[in-house]
């Protein structure tokens, strides 16, 4: 069982859903973010936000996946500060919903002046409502940009165990968990971790509140990251129980302290049944025959 | 004002009966504060976090219960509804109903509502205040691909047969068909049958036979007052049918209509005319031994 604790799957298709399920992923949670392109009308925001707590959990549903979401304005667009402050009076609506387990992922990208007024701004609303916080940390300028992610959190009075700082590598880790912080590891391909990098941090740092997610979205990316980088952990020797938190355990912890994210979710679901999209909807148009298996040939009928 | 009231004290005894202490506490401040000071924002944070205090769990409604809810509002039935959805509700008709404001609230509420909160918006059309005026909101909804929140305006609930013009009317049944719904949930059904929807359900069931797929059984419930040569034809091909199922359904399709060759069609079935006659054969008996297919 694994859950992939950041993963954008507006962006991936169904046979994705169908390769995570199989792999084992039980749960996954999607981080509002952008969109590859800068949204020009708060009205976009308000649509995104409504399908990550919409029809995305329902398609991911289907696949015997639970989706949560976490909220928030991203760094990148609080650039646009006449457009930040519209989707601001927007978030208190989606805040409280059901399956939202975070706000997020917050934080810097170019670690302007608006991104950082944004970025407080949001914190003040994780602690208002009561909700952890899921960090991004910048691509460029990684190191100084992470803390002062952890400085500001800490001025605005968060206690580092309700917030996870994600996109960590091998130079921001130690500071990250010295500070008493969750620790998110992306696997992806050229701009993040690598799996094997991945394996010498686990032996390095233990299991402990490190936390690996796959970001995968609209760019190069695996939405397999998670199972395979625990597949390399264990042909690598690392405890299948330090496995377990990495991949799993960790990010439970973490993200319930939402009180919106429970194992029963997933345990105690109706069973993964693709006859109940026959039906009613949806993925299957009228009357298609569900497939719940692999491959096949032929487009069946 | 008044039918408000019993509405929500009718509802309300459902939570009452099924849930913790310190959930009605919470519930019955949101209530009052809603009632009193009309603030959207407070609306729309205790709708949405009334997951935080109820939970989806249906709640059995008595045989005196259910002809309360329809004296209250003809053809409310919230036989079907969850505790979660009736907190909602109840919320929502807390909410000042001064119909420029209200309308602005309740706008939001589905332009940004998850599928649970929509699912209790549409289930609640038949009791909101403005019902014209929501008629836009409603033949909206149900474009939508998510099966509950179809259900929530399609099935056991009075707005559409009341409120939607024929073409829409005529295209949430078409959708029922092709979604595989249970029909007969949808009231008012046989009072809104029509020639131009009878054709479309035929045409339906050619598609899916040369597709070499299966029909709905109850499909053949909309054809009934306008049978003759051409839908006896459909009717005589299910008949023909493996499925008893199938069988059932066309023999009953004849015996209500008053189309003489459907009549004497049927007397090859005694034992399906038999189970009519005593009430083991009907739409709704139908409909139930469908849905455990799908």
């Amino acid at each position: 069982m694994y859950l992939d604790p950041h993963i954008h799957v507006v962006s991936r298709t169904t046979d994705d859903y169908e390769a995570m399920r199989k792999a084992g992923i039980v749960a996954v949670i999607e981080p509002a973010f952008w969109l590859g392109q800068p949204r020009t009308e708060v009205g976009s925001f308000k649509d995104y936000f409504s399908t990550l707590v919409g029809w995305e959990r329902f398609r991911a549903s289907q696949f015997g996946i639970v989706h949560y979401c976490t909220m928030g304005l991203n760094s990148k667009e609080a650039n646009n500060v006449a457009l930040a402050e519209q989707v601001m009076e927007l978030l208190p609506l989606y805040v409280g919903k059901e399956g939202v387990v975070a706000i997020g992922e917050i934080g810097y990208d170019d670690q302007t002046e608006a991104e950082d007024r944004f970025y407080r701004l949001q914190l003040e609303l994780a602690k208002d409502v009561n909700l952890p916080v899921l960090i991004h940390t910048p691509h460029r300028d990684k190191k100084k940009g992470t803390t002062r992610s952890m400085d500001v959190s800490e001025e605005h009075g968060l206690d580092p165990k309700m917030v996870i700082v994600d996109h960590n590598n091998e130079e921001t880790v130690k500071e990250v968990l010295d500070r008493g912080y969750w620790a998110g590891f992306t696997i992806y391909p050229h701009t993040k971790m690598g799996s094997d990098r991945m394996v010498d941090i686990v032996k390095q740092y233990g299991p402990e509140r490190i936390i690996v997610n796959s970001a995968a979205d609209w760019g190069i990316s695996d939405p397999l990251a998670v199972p395979k980088t625990a597949a390399i952990m264990r042909k690598m020797g690392i405890p299948e129980e330090h496995i377990r938190m990495v991949t799993y355990q960790n990010a439970l912890t973490a993200f319930s302290q939402s009180g919106q994210m429970d194992e029963q979710d997933w345990l105690n679901a109706k069973p993964v049944d693709q006859t109940r999209k026959l039906s009613g909807s949806s993925v299957l148009r009228g009357g298609q025959t569900p497939r719940v298996e692999g491959n096949s040939e032929t487009v069946e009928n | 004002m008044e039918t408000q009231k019993n509405l929500t004290s009718f509802l309300y005894q459902f939570l009452e009966n099924s849930s913790e202490k310190t959930s009605l506490d919470w519930f019955t401040l949101q209530a009052e504060k809603i009632h009193s000071e009309g603030s959207p924002t407070k609306f729309f944070l205790a709708f949405s976090q009334a997951s935080r205090y109820f939970k989806k769990l249906p709640f059995n409604l008595s045989e005196d219960q259910m002809k309360k809810a329809s004296e209250l509002i003809p053809g409310f039935d919230p036989s079907h509804w969850d505790l979660l959805q009736t907190a909602r509700t109840i919320l929502l008709l807390e909410f000042p109903q001064e119909k420029i404001a209200w309308f602005k609230a309740i706008n939001q509420l589905f332009e940004t509502g998850d599928m649970h909160e929509q699912q209790a918006l549409y289930s609640a059309l038949s009791i909101m205040p403005f019902p014209e005026d929501l008629l836009a909101r409603a033949i909206d909804g149900c474009r939508t691909n998510m099966t509950v929140i179809f259900d929530a305006i399609a099935l056991n609930n009075a707005f559409p047969a009341k409120y939607f013009p024929g073409a829409n009317w005529n295209q949430m049944v078409l959708k029922a068909v092709f979604m595989q719904r249970p029909l007969y949930r949808i009231q008012k059904l046989e009072e809104r049958r029509n020639l131009p929807l009878a054709n479309i359900a035929s045409d339906f069931a050619h598609e899916r036979w040369a597709a070499g797929r299966p029909v709905m059984a109850e499909i053949w419930r909309l054809v009934v007052p306008f049978l003759n040569e051409k839908f006896l034809d459909d009717l005589k091909k299910a008949l023909s049918s493996e499925d008893v199922l199938q069988i059932k359904a066309a023999v009953l399709a004849c015996t209500e209509s008053d189309f003489a060759p459907a009549q004497e069609l049927v007397k090859a079935y005694p034992e399906i005319l038999k189970g009519i006659e005593s009430g083991s054969v009907s739409w709704a008996e139908i409909g139930v031994e469908f849905q455990t297919r799908v």
